[in-house]
């Protein structure tokens, strides 16, 4: 009896045991929250989402490190690097920058490492794009290839940015499930493959003015050539856009009257637009990261109305630059023999008078100086903006400042440091100009190249792109005079101009007009590289610009070697597969 | 390990020793006795004399004497009395005999709980160490963690004086990359957190260590279980009032050596002076503070920038700020006037402040055979030292049983928590503590007009002033509740079974709120102003179900338990943001009141746990013992492949001193050896998602203004994590052994435990490589470590004269960590970049110890240019290179890097500059009472530790960022006349050889010992009380952190808070601080 009873408990127990145990497979069975898989993203809806989502790595935030290490505009390794601008600041703020600005950085600077995963990112969601695109069964072809070639422009966008950076590369695409691959292709010509399948399959209208359509992938595909030196199938590219070209919105392209509308939030995806990224200010998300938050150091500093951080100083090399002859052309060999007068070493509160001799007008929209309009912020006022005049000179960034008359609409103080919704250009139709230019002066039409570079030189100086004094210095928001803020003389190339008269000196020419008219935007590092003049260049630079200041001591640029960024060492250590890397480090790092 | 070698060489020397055994032939005769017990020695009247294996007994008369016939020199006397531990005592050739007997409830046979059941602690095989909450109890600190510090050996405690800063908690070292913490169990409910319970409702508190006792928790045994049993009430009613009243006081000393205004302006033209020397010119002095003399003057005002007095521009008349500005158009028109404080701010001064604490509890409880009962209720309330910092909690607890038959018992033990604690960030570079060395002391507090003064201008660094960031806070708030605990029913059944099930578990709500005010005062100011809330709320229930058999067969004594466990948690949290408020009046600032964007984020989570378990207990004798158990778990965050988990262990004990051959070791009381080995599990790190492939929409990465508005953004998506279906259990194997001795009398208790454990299928989530996007790497189980230590308890009881008894117990807790494996084609990971811009300070690498800091080796300046020329001509022809440098930057007057022989610098010279796991670590209990006084002293050290002062960053060298500087660099530091200097040459260039790269010049010896807490209490004794009623009167006086002895320079050495990915890094500690305590407990 008695033991029949403890069969029977511990059999009941055992059987309530058991059963649990079976239940316990749904209670075990969570469902996945806040998340979606790849099957609810494959319709048309899903992809064109996955589309909006690789556009908005466009911004190459959110992969770690500072904003500004990777941020879109490249100006610390197209701008700091080439000798367009200081790092500035001072000398203990973010010292990697020094070590990139003075061509000495080696490949465990963390700042590559941020870049290369920024670029990287965003092809990953084009490749997700392009393999969902395959699943979803609700899509048109035509759709289908529309949104595709988005993704392959995009795609080629990211490729492009890391060939010019590190040149040997690792190439993935949407099959690809090994992530541990070899850089030892040359992906050139993937891509022109994903650039040339853009063209062929989008429209003159995009669906949306941020969207991109065939022109833009046209542009691209051209520049590609162009640093492929591809110059004659670059040509007829470069001439389609000139002759049938339209921005996004279906706008013919074509320079703005006003230089500024290109910086300037309230002109933004104008005709002059090619492929921009889309900045936004205050839009909720209770950061900046939308909003340029990789230019956010680059605002005057002391005391300033902008809090961050006096980085991205115009250099006194770049500055004279902008010096003009009595013909309205620039000094293209000698412009460091007079130096456009500065006030390094001179208080905000002695007396300065500017520089009266002949500038470009593009000088005073891109380098904030002593004494001129800083856009409707008041005059520049000198040092007590600048955080460290000896460590990095007396200039102030212009370009990616907004102003102060829609600050409330286009910046955004909700961080540490401003954000802003200056839309980055990657191309604009300038650039295409001079781009063009050049490839026809490399196959010797000269002639064609000086009309490009005039179109350029003719906006620097039309009446809409001069800078003017206020009407009242005291209060810059009560508008511009119509009294020249200096003497601004800028005028085309005449008719047989001598400089035109050879492909060495056109060539001369139009670099020289690069600098001038895309200075700070992040490309002169990248043009100096593959015009081979970088090593020449960059000496003459630093030597002319260390008198100045003292941050630039000891910079080189070393051929064969500085050419290209090194691959991150954080890449060649994930690479590594019984410990021998994938990847293969750049020459001479 | 010195300490581990010395045990191994000892131990057999032990074991020898006990193997001698005598034996005589001997006749019978009678033999005569005293029996006294208790700490009082009284004579234990009508105790038990029985000759061992006879029949022949007698008692103790009413003096505690005896008198027994029939013994031999081999007879062997059983003495045993009701309360009193069984006392056998060898007769040899005395005829008089006297035995003491040791009370029951203090010692061997107190019953521990255990997992999922009890044991008598002389049964134990596995090692779980017993904490003495009383003595833990004396520690004036609101958490049980707290105050567990230093009291159990293989506890590695690490607290922080930031009121309400959890204490970071390990159990015998590391055992994962991840989360460390150790699991709960309070009254038989698993818990993550016990930060809410009022350590005075603790009645015991176990440590289950090793396999052998944890592992029957299976997936959540590997970082250790504590158990944790609250007060139940017993006998008549009893009303007890414990209570404290002190305050604290803040270090007097400002321990950062920084520079007077004076002394800050001297320095900048120091670094003028060599930074023009380098490239031989002469520095020029011009400087909109301190002007452009050959030495620098102070200024009147800083603001204006530079200006004297009578100066135009600082006409107060001119001045124009309003604080709570709200657009930027005001903010543009500011002017701003504030006069420099020459004689200098002491911003340490200024934040910190003596701060009263207070602690009150009332208990109220009873029991019979009917039932018992227990209510308390607790206040804490504990202001911080730096401003605006407190904790708060208010706490009620009911336990009650009701024995409703002889044989069914039902109960609960229920607690309710709120804590009021709006937590600050501390040990980063912007945290108060931090801006009090980094703001520069020319600054003042205020401006001419009483608002704050800062940084603004952009000559004094970006540093804010802490006073105004924490005043801003002042209404902040950060407020949590639970409600915790569990109801039961347990039935005795066929005379050997009882069978027990409980539900229990956790409801809980967190909410917050803070304001970001706009501030005006600093070089770098935000001008939104925004406000947010949080909530979160979530639930845990668990439900266990066991049966325990017990049963003696003859000297086979036998405990099997089974059960089922049944565990389900879910969690929700939102969080919203408005900007641009019309008032910032925390009464009127609300989510709709606000103007501006609005934000808003949630997330939920939710895991199930299904677990079958058992265990047997068998001893034969009380003398050979062993211990099986098996666990068998589910868990809904593994995919379906690796769903379960079984985790095994056994343990076996051999209490030596029960054998008949050590039976005349006299003044060896108890001896038990054991060991154990087993598997642990764990599956914290891994999140709930972790086995799906994901896509996610985010609003700050993957939306985007496609449509170009300037203001909006539209949805997008990306693929948010990589998952891995295949994850399964982390397993820890692991092995102790120990022994547990306790000799005369109790005058020598020791516990000692040495372990090697080694964790393999650890979840890692491998770094992937760039060229796989951003999306969150998955949870592999690839990595292996091993941790091995030696855990030691000592303790003496003894009384010198009468009326003079002394305590002394102290713990030693060591480890030794050594990562095997972390991933394939990865052989370390880093953290902790701070201002090194992405070389990290910490290294995880195969080989070595978790959290290991790495960097170059300085070993020395390069004192003259001909060094510098040597060692390039060097590194020339190392690399065959006629360009290579030997060290980036070098440069007379810095650092000089360990080339590791190779004859170059380069990132492979970078090597292991210490670690902050401590050697050891080690507490000391002292007790002493005599008569009406008692005295109690509790000493805490930690030994071989090292910090990363990177507080040194910002203070020892010019460049980095202008701010706060320390005597070291402008007296100490490299010049051509002193090379024998501590801190490279003061110039304006930030350098790979001076602070641009994490090196040895921050790793500091940590080591300290401190006296923890120090209590002399003194309780009445007077018949007037007792005719009041009253049990307990005593008073007592406090000394909390009254010392402490370090090397180190920072503020602590006790480096708490942090998460475990930082812990060692310095950047501006909340420390320990003073406490003063006068306390009272009284008891009716």
């Amino acid at each position: 009896m008695k033991k029949a009873r403890y069969i029977i408990t511990l059999s009941l127990f055992s059987l309530a045991s058991i059963g649990l145990d079976s239940c316990s497979k749904n209670f075990l069975d969570k469902p996945l929250l806040g998340n979606l898989t790849e099957d609810v993203l494959a319709t048309e809806k899903g992809v064109t989402t996955l589309l909006i989502g690789t556009y908005a790595a466009l911004d190459g935030q959110n992969v770690g490190g500072g904003t500004w290490e990777s941020s879109p505009t490249n100006w610390i390794y197209g701008s700091v690097a080439a000798g367009d601008a200081h790092k500035g600041s001072d000398a203990g703020d973010q010292p990697p920058i020094n070590l990139i600005a003075t061509g000495k950085s080696d490949p465990t600077n963390g700042f590559f490492n941020a870049k290369w995963r920024a670029n990287y990112e965003g092809i990953s969601r084009a490749n997700a794009v392009l393999r969902v695109a395959e699943k979803a069964t609700d899509m048109s072809p035509e759709t289908k290839a529309k949104l595709t070639a988005e993704a392959r422009f995009l795609r080629g966008h990211f490729y492009f940015d890391l060939k010019k950076m590190f040149n040997m590369v690792p190439w993935i695409d949407e099959t690809t499930t090994e992530f541990k691959q070899p850089n030892t292709e040359d992906i050139w010509p993937k891509i022109e493959a994903d650039f040339q399948y853009a063209y062929d399959n989008l429209g003159d209208n995009a669906p949306a003015i941020g969207r991109v359509n065939k022109w833009a992938a046209a542009a691209y595909l051209g520049k590609t050539l162009l640093f492929e030196k591809k110059f004659g199938e670059a040509i007829p590219v470069f001439t389609a856009i000139v002759a049938n070209g339209k921005n996004s919105a279906g706008v013919k392209y074509g320079l703005t009257d006003r230089f500024e509308d290109n910086f300037d939030p309230a002109n933004k995806n104008n005709k002059e637009t090619v492929f921009a990224v889309q900045m936004v200010a205050k839009a909720g998300t209770g950061d900046i990261s939308s909003g340029n938050a990789g230019e956010m150091l680059n605002f005057p500093y002391g005391d300033s109305p902008f809090g961050c951080c006096g980085f991205y100083q115009p250099t006194v090399d770049l500055v004279n630059s902008y010096r003009t002859d009595a013909d309205g052309l620039p000094f293209l060999d000698t412009y460091n023999s007079e130096v456009v007068k500065h006030d390094q070493g001179v208080e905000s509160s002695t007396a300065f008078t500017t520089y009266t001799g002949r500038l470009d007008p593009r000088l005073d929209w891109t380098a904030g100086r002593r004494g001129i309009p800083y856009k409707d912020w008041g005059n520049h006022p000198g040092k007590k903006w600048i955080r460290d005049q000896n460590f990095a000179g007396p200039y102030a960034p212009k370009k990616n400042v907004y102003w102060q008359v829609t600050q409330d609409k286009f910046s955004d103080r909700i961080s540490w440091a401003p954000g802003s919704a200056i839309n980055i250009h990657v191309i604009r139709y300038a650039d295409v100009l001079l781009m063009a230019a050049e490839a026809e002066a490399q196959a010797g039409s000269l002639a064609t190249a000086m009309g490009y570079v005039n179109q350029v030189r003719e906006r620097a100086g039309k009446p809409e792109s001069m800078v003017y004094k206020y009407n009242d210095d005291t209060d810059p928001l009560a508008g511009f005079s119509t009294d020249l803020a200096a003497n601004y003389v800028v005028e085309p190339y005449p008719a047989g101009s001598a400089v035109f008269a050879s492909k060495e000196s056109a060539l001369k020419a139009i670099y020289f007009e690069r600098k001038l008219e895309l200075a700070m935007e992040g490309h002169r590092y990248f043009d100096l590289v593959r015009w081979g003049i970088a090593p020449t260049e960059m000496a003459k630079f630093f030597t002319y610009e260390s008198q100045w200041t003292s941050d630039i001591d000891g910079g080189t640029f070393t051929a064969n070697k500085n050419e290209y960024y090194p691959i991150p060492q954080a890449q060649m250590d994930l690479s590594s597969t019984g410990g021998v890397p994938t990847l293969t480090q750049n020459q001479g790092y | 390990m010195q300490v581990t070698r010395l045990v191994c060489r000892v131990l057999p020397t032990l074991c020898m020793l006990l193997f001698l055994s005598f034996a005589f032939a001997q006749t019978k005769r009678s033999v005569s006795g005293k029996v006294v017990g208790g700490t009082d020695k009284k004579p234990v009247a009508g105790a038990t004399v029985q000759i061992k294996g006879t029949r022949t007994a007698t008692s103790t008369d009413g003096e505690g004497t005896f008198t027994i016939q029939g013994v031999d020199d081999k007879s062997v006397l059983v003495i045993s009395y009701v309360g009193f531990q069984t006392y056998e005592i060898p007769v040899g050739s005395t005829s008089n005999i006297s035995a003491e007997l040791k009370p029951m409830d203090a010692l061997m046979s107190e019953l521990v709980v255990v997992g999922y059941t009890s044991q008598r602690k002389k049964d134990l095989t596995g090692a779980v160490t017993v904490v003495n909450v009383a003595d833990m109890n004396k520690q004036p600190a609101p958490t049980i963690t707290d105050q567990l510090q230093g009291q159990a050996a293989g506890v590695t405690i690490t607290t922080s004086g930031s009121p309400g800063e959890p204490p970071r908690f390990r159990i015998r070292g590391f055992n994962t990359f991840g989360d460390n913490s150790p699991l709960f169990v309070v009254d038989g409910v698993p818990t993550g957190n016990i930060n809410d319970i009022n350590p005075n409702d603790i009645a015991s508190m176990q440590i289950l260590k090793d396999a052998g006792a944890a592992s029957i928790y299976g997936a959540r045994a590997s970082n250790g279980v504590v158990i944790l049993t609250t007060k139940r009430g017993k006998g008549k009613a009893k009303i007890s009032y414990d209570g404290y009243y002190g305050t604290q006081n803040p270090n007097s000393k400002n321990p950062y050596e920084l520079l007077n205004p004076q002394e800050q302006a001297d320095l900048k033209w120091l670094a003028l002076k060599n930074t023009a020397a380098r490239t031989n010119e002469q520095p020029v002095y011009a400087d909109a503070l301190y002007g452009n003399g050959a030495t620098p003057r102070l200024p009147d005002y800083i603001l204006p920038l530079g200006k004297m007095e009578g100066d135009p521009a600082v006409d107060p008349s001119l001045y124009y700020v309003v604080p709570n500005y709200g657009d930027l158009a005001t903010y543009n028109k500011f002017y701003r006037i504030t006069k420099a404080n020459k004689s200098g701010t002491d911003w340490m001064d200024e934040i910190f402040d003596p701060a009263p604490i207070q602690s009150h509890n009332i208990n109220v409880s009873g029991g019979n055979d009917q039932g018992n009962y227990l209510f308390s209720a607790s206040y804490f309330d504990q202001k911080g030292t730096l401003l605006e910092t407190y904790n708060k909690r208010f706490t009620l607890r009911s336990n009650s049983q009701y024995n409703i038959r002889k044989n069914i018992r039902i109960g609960e033990n229920l607690s309710y928590s709120i804590i009021d604690n709006p937590r600050i960030t501390i040990l980063d570079e912007g945290n108060a503590v931090s801006m009090a060395y980094r703001q520069q002391p020319i600054v003042p507090v205020y401006d001419i007009m009483g608002n704050y003064a800062g940084t603004f201008g952009g000559q004094l660094g970006q540093a804010t002033n802490p006073v105004a960031a924490r005043q801003r806070t002042a209404s902040n708030k950060g407020f949590g509740n639970r409600l915790f605990g569990n109801a039961y029913a347990e039935v005795d059944f066929l005379k050997n079974f009882t069978f027990r099930t409980s539900f229990g578990g956790e409801y809980y709500a967190f909410s917050g709120r803070w304001f970001n005010y706009p501030t005006y005062e600093n070089a770098e100011n935000g001008n939104a102003n925004s406000y947010s809330e949080n909530s979160g709320t979530g639930y845990e229930w668990t439900w266990t179900n066991t049966v325990t058999y017990t049963k003696s067969f003859g000297d086979h004594n036998v405990k099997i338990l089974a059960g089922t466990e049944a565990i389900n948690s879910n969690n929700q949290y939102l969080e919203g943001n408005t900007t641009d408020y019309f008032s910032f009046d925390p009464d009127y600032t609300t989510w709709e009141s606000g103007s501006g964007t609005a934000t808003h984020r949630s997330s939920r989570s939710s895991v199930a746990l299904y677990s079958l378990f058992g265990r047997v207990d068998y001893n034969y004798k009380g003398k050979y013992l062993a211990g099986f158990t098996l666990r068998r778990d589910g868990s809904s965050k593994f995919g379906p492949e690796n769903k379960y988990g079984v985790f095994p262990a056994g343990s076996l004990g051999w209490r030596v001193s029960d054998e008949n051959f050590m039976k005349g070791l006299t003044w060896l009381d108890d001896l038990k050896l054991r060991g154990s080995y087993g598997i642990m599990g764990n599956q914290l790190n891994l999140s709930p998602n972790s086995q799906f492939t994901t896509y996610r929409s985010d609003r700050n990465s993957t939306f985007y203004d496609i449509n170009g508005t300037s203001n909006s953004l539209l949805m997008g998506f990306r693929q948010g994590a990589y998952g891995n279906p295949n994850a399964k259990w982390e397993s820890d194997a692991a092995f102790n052994i120990g022994f547990d001795a306790t000799i005369k009398n109790r005058l020598f208790e020791i516990s000692a435990d040495y372990y090697v454990k080694q964790v393999y299928d650890m979840l890692f989530n491998p770094t992937l490589p760039g060229t796989a996007g951003a999306a969150a790497p998955p949870y592999v189980n690839v990595a292996e470590m091993r941790t091995s230590g030696l855990d030691i308890t000592v303790g003496s009881h003894f009384d010198v004269a009468k009326d003079w008894q002394f305590d002394i117990t102290g713990t030693f807790t060591s480890f030794n960590n050594e990562i095997l494996k972390i991933a394939e084609g990865q052989d370390y990971f880093t953290s902790q970049s701070r201002r090194f811009n992405g070389q990290d300070i910490i290294r995880n690498e195969e080989g070595h110890e978790m959290s290991s800091y790495y960097g170059y080796k300085i070993v020395g300046f390069w004192n003259t240019q001909a060094e510098i020329d040597a060692a390039n001509e060097l590194a020339r022809k190392t690399t065959g290179s006629a360009t290579a440098v030997y060290q980036t930057d070098a440069a007379v007057g810095r650092f000089r890097y360990d080339d590791k022989g190779a004859g170059i610098v380069t990132p492979d010279s970078r090597q292991f500059l210490g670690s902050p796991n401590p050697d050891f670590s080690y507490g000391l209990n002292l007790g002493v009472a005599y008569k009406a006084f008692d005295l109690s002293a509790f000493f805490y050290g930690v030994s071989g530790v090292e910090i990363w002062n990177q507080v040194r960053w910002w203070t020892d060298f010019y460049p980095s960022f202008a701010g706060g500087k320390s005597k070291t660099a402008m007296y100490n530091s490299w010049t051509p006349e002193n090379h024998n200097a501590k801190a490279p040459i003061v110039e304006n260039a930030a350098s790979f050889s001076t602070n641009s790269t994490p090196n040895s010049y921050y790793v500091e010896d940590g080591s300290y010992l401190r006296l923890k807490n120090l209590q002399i209490g003194y309780t009445l004794n007077h018949k007037a009380l007792d005719k009041a009623g009253i049990s307990r009167l005593r008073f007592y006086v406090q000394a909390a952190n009254l010392f402490t002895i370090t090397k180190y320079t920072g503020l602590d050495p006790e480096i708490g808070g942090g998460d475990s990915g930082s812990f060692g890094v310095d950047e501006g500690a909340y420390p320990a601080i003073k406490q003063f305590l006068f306390g009272l407990n009284l008891s009716f």
